[in-house]
């Protein structure tokens, strides 16, 4: 019986390939790949940017090795920023007491 | 209703404080707090890597800042290069099985 974290780690891989197997370079997310998964699975975040740009340039910070693709670690990297954004508030949340508006 | 990736990230959080509550700085993890972690949530990790001193490395690996805790910071790079690696494996398995 897989634990918390041992899922939450597969969903990151499944998600990824999710995406990354729709055109014929299965390892890597393409510019339109990364788009689609952004829109789908990070819709929130994206709300959140205002900035209609906002994907391309994720797309250029990801891409450290600049070959217009995104692997898994490239991938990762973006999971590792958004989840220690998230945790911020989170633990702001946790110091106010959780006051309900 | 979240995503399937906004629920993992959720969940790589709740573990967390799951055992980073238990004493001391309720945001970080101390060495017996993160062991805890590791035995319970990556059981199978740690049965593969053999070694008794495995946590103590772990620990001195993670905490950069040199504290004796482990903050989330600290932790998520642990579970982005634990990911990365069972990737790196289960690509390995897709290719194999393409053969």
């Amino acid at each position: 019986m897989p634990s918390e974290l041992e899922k939450a780690m597969e969903s990151l891989i499944m998600v990824f390939h999710r995406y990354a197997s729709k055109d014929s370079k299965n390892g890597t997310l393409s510019r339109r790949e990364l788009r689609d998964l952004m829109e789908n699975e990070l819709s929130g975040f994206l709300k959140s940017q205002k900035d209609p740009a906002a994907v391309d340039k994720i797309m250029k910070d990801l891409d450290t090795n600049g070959d217009g693709q995104v692997d898994f670690e490239e991938f990762v990297s973006l999971v590792v920023g958004l989840s220690i954004a998230c945790e911020q508030c989170y633990k702001m949340q946790l110091s106010t007491g959780g006051k309900k508006h | 209703m979240p995503s399937q990736l906004e629920g993992a990230m959720d969940a790589m959080i709740k573990v967390f404080y799951n055992y980073s509550g238990n004493d001391g700085d309720k945001y970080k993890l101390n060495k017996g707090e993160l062991k805890e972690l590791l035995t319970s949530e990556l059981t199978d990790f740690l049965t593969s890597q053999k070694d008794p001193l495995l946590v103590e490395k772990i620990m001195n690996d993670l905490d950069s800042n040199k504290d004796n805790e482990v903050d989330f910071n600290e932790f998520v790079v642990l579970v982005a290069a634990l990911t990365v690696a069972c990737n790196d494996f289960f690509q390995e398995q897709q290719k194999l099985k393409d053969k």
